[in-house]
């Protein structure tokens, strides 16, 4: 049963679209054409500089590099085999179409995204949970949201926290408290502008100001919640001494922190008032200042009137009104994705076309972002599809200080997810076959979901939401209370159907990828020791190696779950192998895409004819312990 | 083993010397490590007594007012927080630190420390490195720098462990991998792996590794990578490890009920205790993190609950060290990337801001007079008044409790200068 892309190859050929009606990112015409005229920059590039052109690398590491890049992981077995036994002169494009439409394109985005936006399941020091927003930004993946679309309903959102059309508020309510360091990060996510130090000072080596950066504040100032004040009377009584340890306390905190808590009201008041230390001749402290964007096209807001809309407008200034600098930003970070390196680096530091060390290419990306209508699939496929994608592994360091000098990949160590999921894909077959993770959206009170099948999170949260009155929020919690009183306990396990749909949740140590684990990981997963982000910090991972990473390969969930585990996935292609040379051939396609070469052959022949069955775990072993597995070519 | 007796120029020679030989067999590659350059460092006033250093990390900005630099004449800005007095006469700390009150006759408060970084990734940066950070080069961690200017203890035993800390801040930056923390994620679980897995012959072992050097050897060939090589040199320390007779330095199941119950259940208490077990075995420097610092939001629920995790721990921590009379010998720090906003923010339900301006790290044994304050913050404790400490100064005081030639300028493989404190110096009037 061989995969699909065998079938894609007819239809690829067979250029059946017709490219007139269908938008660019959906024309294959269009696709193709963007990735000769890329490869057409790439080219006048070597000119310019009298490099010469790489040669393009062979199969097997253009199937293990496709993989890791757009999808994660690497080949099952049978996808290797599939790939490398096809003799046909459009199987790479075959093959691109291939990960692009599996289920795991959506997976490694979303570590992306996670990583990007610090998305985490709970929230510290607090009951509220992160999980419908984690679920919006996640289906937003699944789903392919073009990137403006994505950032406009992250900037301009407002309302209930638990409604999936509203649930993009986790993006403000998350950071709760600090408002200033959330839209230093906003700054730095979407437009590459660093303006953290300017919070407290005028950067000394950029041109922003304090002023500045308080004048942008001004548009997502006066961050509320929606009708809180109606709960604060009988909130205030439940805290007191002894009724906190009520079971009413309990069910008064999920209203407090995890519906009012969750929720966001005012959508941006256009004024604020600059700080007490402010210590410029620009300002008085605590004056209030209108809002001015800094740059590009200057948006205002009022100084005489709360106009309430600065989120949107932000959004909007953001997206269309900052030159090439939202859509230059973003294919920056998918060309640093797909090819391995930023053309300029670090990523989230804009600099203009012009003063990059390839102005015209730069500028085409930009504009073909923008035509593509920031459909991020498409565009990295077309940069999937472009030969400099498939040039051979450089090892040499980029020779461009702090930039991508097109001269063949770099190697770079596998990201800790990149890592994981190809070995629970060795361990258990293809992770893209589990189900994804849902949203758990069942009331828990006390750790303990309640009234399940008869109520969630999400209707509890419109319900209260809509409470007008001091009156009608005791009166709903007095009924509340007594419902979740007479209500038994729910099973309290991951998957329960209970006539209203099956929720899919994972613990830590679930064989699952890791866009399905809980966000972050905990600190003694594997995850976590190969330097996955704590999400506290915008792009917090590490590719640091230390020694316990080490221990790990060599004793620890390499050798339980892959190595001594008779029963892993892997395992299953030797079945009806005939002869030594022929397990060995496919244990090396399994683990590092390719057949062995002779020299190796003869090693692991010897090898299996002294230790026998022993002998083919060491092999299994030593080739996931090898620098070629953890590095990326 | 001090490998730096206190004193003369000839010997602090000799060391820089003998160290450059030693560090000099290990660059087969010179994109690798760091290459000691200058002669001998200019200073020469007595450094301290620690061989070892616990360094204790609270991650997230730890208010100062709320714990070592109470304000108690002004409750508009102390809040829910009171004064308590502590065992030292003048010293004053929050009253969420009773037990940490009982044994502040062993430590030195600095009050005026200063950071120009307000912001979490690049406060911990700076704090960690003694450098800002920058897209274009990794600085060594603190503890990198003490194990290449001190060079390890114990032959086997990691020099530098990092318990429930980020491993960007705990790294070996452009000095390699081999300078990096041993991560430990789980103090109770100790170092995981370390022995051999079920089922595995010890000659298995043997050709397993065998195997995967060979192709390495031949993956090296075709792609020299410096970040390659950095983990086929950890294979090196991976297996020595594994064969030390005293990795049960990392199990806390050998102390004794009693002295577990002292430091208290929680991950962070655990964490000093195993910390203290590993010092004594020879680690050089064991880095403790505490999180949950950052309390922009209900600042004094926030700080209670951190002072409750680390109350008992640092006093068990600090009585525990006195009473084996191994404080000399060790080094504990408290440090943070900033201080909290003397304001309360009431919008925020009572919380506070981050605030680098002024805030106190703590300092204990290795030769550092106990208790002392030093430095003064103004009223509000919002400014420092008199004896400023920078990041660097303060670890510059680091490397000098040890004895170390912190001021020895070490090369990245950029060919760029580099010194542990930068341009830090430390502040010699904390030393008894």
């Amino acid at each position: 049963m061989k995969p699909i892309f065998i079938l894609l190859l007819c239809g690829a050929s067979l250029g059946l679209l017709d490219a007139q009606t269908l938008p660019p990112q959906k024309s294959p015409e269009f696709i193709k054409k963007a990735a000769l005229q890329i490869d057409q920059h790439v080219a006048s590039f070597y000119r310019s500089k009298n490099l010469a052109v790489p040669k393009t690398t062979d199969d097997a590491t253009f199937l293990r590099r496709a993989f890791l890049v757009s999808i994660g992981r690497i080949p099952t077995a049978e996808e290797a085999l599939a790939f490398l036994e096809i003799e046909d002169p459009t199987k790479r494009e075959a093959l691109i179409e291939y990960v692009l439409n599996s289920k795991g394109f959506s997976s490694h985005m979303t570590n992306w995204a996670f990583d990007l936006l610090r998305i985490t399941d709970g929230r510290m020091g607090s009951s509220a949970t992160n999980e419908p927003y984690r679920h919006w930004v996640r289906t937003a993946m699944t789903d392919n949201m073009p990137w403006d679309e994505f950032t406009r309903l992250l900037i301009s959102s407002s309302g209930d926290g638990w409604s999936q059309a509203t649930a993009a508020v986790g993006y403000y309510t998350r950071d709760r408290g600090m408002p200033l360091d959330n839209l230093s990060n906003t700054m730095r996510v979407f437009l590459g502008a660093r303006m953290e130090c300017a919070q407290c000072h005028d950067d000394p080596y950029g041109t922003t100001e304090r002023h500045d950066f308080y004048e942008l504040a001004a548009f997502t100032h006066g961050q509320t919640t929606l009708g809180q004040q109606h709960m604060r009377p009988l909130w205030d009584e439940l805290v007191q001494g002894e009724k906190m340890r009520s079971e009413e306390y309990r069910v008064a905190q999920v209203l407090w922190d995890k519906i009012y808590g969750m929720s966001l009201a005012g959508g941006g008041a256009g004024q604020i008032q600059l700080p007490g230390d402010y210590q410029y001749r620009d300002g008085r402290p605590g004056e209030l200042i209108a809002g001015r964007t800094p740059f590009g096209q200057t948006v205002r807001m009022s100084d005489k009137k709360v106009e309430n809309d600065g989120r949107k407008k932000l959004a909007a200034w953001m997206i269309a009104k900052t030159e090439a600098q939202f859509p230059t930003m973003i294919a920056n970070r998918m060309w640093k994705r797909v090819m391995g390196k930023g053309i300029y680096e670090p990523v989230d530091e804009f600099i203009p076309a012009e003063k990059t060390h390839h102005p015209a290419l730069v500028a085409y990306l930009s504009e073909l972002m923008i035509e593509l209508g920031y459909d991020l699939r498409s565009f990295q496929k077309i940069l999937l599809l472009t030969r400099t994608f498939q040039f051979a592994t450089n090892p040499l360091p980029s020779s461009v200080d702090g930039g991508d000098d097109f001269h063949g990949r770099k190697i770079e160590r596998l990201s800790s997810e990149q890592i994981w999921d190809s070995l629970i894909t060795l361990a258990a077959g293809d992770p893209d076959k589990q189900a994804t993770r849902t949203l758990d959206d069942r009331i828990y009170v006390s750790g303990k979901p309640v009234l399940t099948g008869k109520k969630t999170m999400t209707q509890l949260s419109k319900e209260v939401l809509a409470l007008d009155s001091e009156a009608e929020v005791r009166t709903y919690f007095a009924r509340l209370v007594s419902e979740v009183q007479a209500s038994s306990p729910g099973a309290g396990d991951e998957s329960s159907m209970m006539g209203m749909k099956t929720i899919k949740k994972y613990d830590k140590n679930a064989k699952v990828r890791a866009s399905e684990l809980p966000s972050p990981a905990p600190r003694d997963h594997f995850l976590y020791l190969f330097g996955a982000s704590d999400r506290e910090v915008v792009d917090g991972f590490s590719r640091e190696p230390n020694v316990g990473q080490v221990l790990s390969l060599m004793n620890g969930f390499v050798q339980r779950e892959l190595v001594n585990q008779s029963s892993a996935h892997l395992y299953e292609s030797l079945k009806d192998a005939s002869s030594d040379k022929e397990k060995i051939r496919r244990l090396y396609i399994a683990i590092l895409n390719r057949p062995p070469a002779e020299q190796e052959m003869t090693w692991m022949l010897d090898e299996v004819k002294q230790q026998g069955d022993a002998g083919y775990r060491n092999i299994v072993s030593a080739l996931v312990m090898s620098s070629e597995f953890l590095f990326l070519q | 083993m001090n490998p730096f007796p206190k004193a003369d120029e000839l010997t602090r020679r000799q060391f820089v010397s003998n160290a450059a030989r030693a560090y000099l067999g290990v660059h087969l590659f010179p994109m690798l490590g760091g290459t000691l350059a200058s002669a001998a460092p200019t200073e020469t006033a007595k450094g301290g007594t620690a061989k070892n250093v616990i360094y204790l990390y609270m991650s997230g900005g730890m208010s100062h007012v709320d714990t070592f630099d109470p304000k108690p004449k002004k409750k508009d800005i102390m809040g829910k927080t009171e004064a308590i007095p502590s065992k030292v006469d003048d010293v004053l700390v929050g009253h969420y630190l009773p037990k940490t009150a009982a044994v502040m006759d062993n430590v030195c408060v600095i009050n005026s420390m200063n950071s120009t970084q307000g912001a979490h990734e690049q406060g911990a940066y700076i704090m960690h490195t003694s450098y800002q950070m920058r897209g274009t080069i990794k600085h060594p961690s603190l503890g990198a720098w003490v194990m290449k200017l001190g060079g390890r203890i114990h032959p086997e035993l990691p020099g530098f462990v990092a318990i429930d800390s980020s491993p960007e801040l705990t790294g070996g930056g452009f000095l390699g991998a081999k300078f990096a923390a041993a991560p430990i994620g789980s103090p109770t679980d100790g170092l995981q792996d370390s022995t051999r897995s079920g089922g595995v012959s010890a000659e298995d072992f043997e050709r397993r590794l065998s195997l995967a050097d060979r192709m390495n050897r031949e993956f090296h060939g075709k792609y020299a990578n410096a970040d390659v090589k950095a983990y086929e040199e950890l294979y090196r320390e991976a297996i020595a490890l594994m064969n030390s007779k005293d990795l049960k330095a990392f199990d806390l199941g050998q102390e004794s009920a009693a002295t577990r119950e002292l430091y208290g259940p929680g991950r962070f208490a655990q964490g000093c205790l195993l910390a203290r077990r590993l010092v004594e075995n020879g680690v050089r420097f064991v880095e403790v993190q505490l999180g949950g610092w950052d309390t922009h939001y209900d600042n004094f629920a926030g700080v209670a609950g951190r002072c409750k995790e680390f109350d008992q721990a640092y006093a068990a921590l600090i009585t525990d060290l006195a009473k084996s009379g191994r404080l000399k010998d060790t080094l504990v720090v408290v440090a943070t990337e900033f201080g909290r906003s003397p304001e309360i923010q009431a919008d925020h339900k009572d919380g506070r801001d981050h605030h680098p301006g002024a805030f106190s790290c703590l300092l204990a044994g290795g030769g550092i007079k106990g208790g002392i304050k030093h430095g003064v913050t103004d009223a509000s404790g919002s400014k420092v008044k008199d004896g400023i400490v920078t990041v660097q100064d303060f670890n510059a005081t680091i490397a000098h409790a040890l004895a170390l030639p912190y001021d020895t300028i070490v090369m990245s493989p950029s060919m760029r200068p580099f010194k542990l404190a930068d341009k830090g110096a430390p502040v010699t009037s904390l030393f008894a």
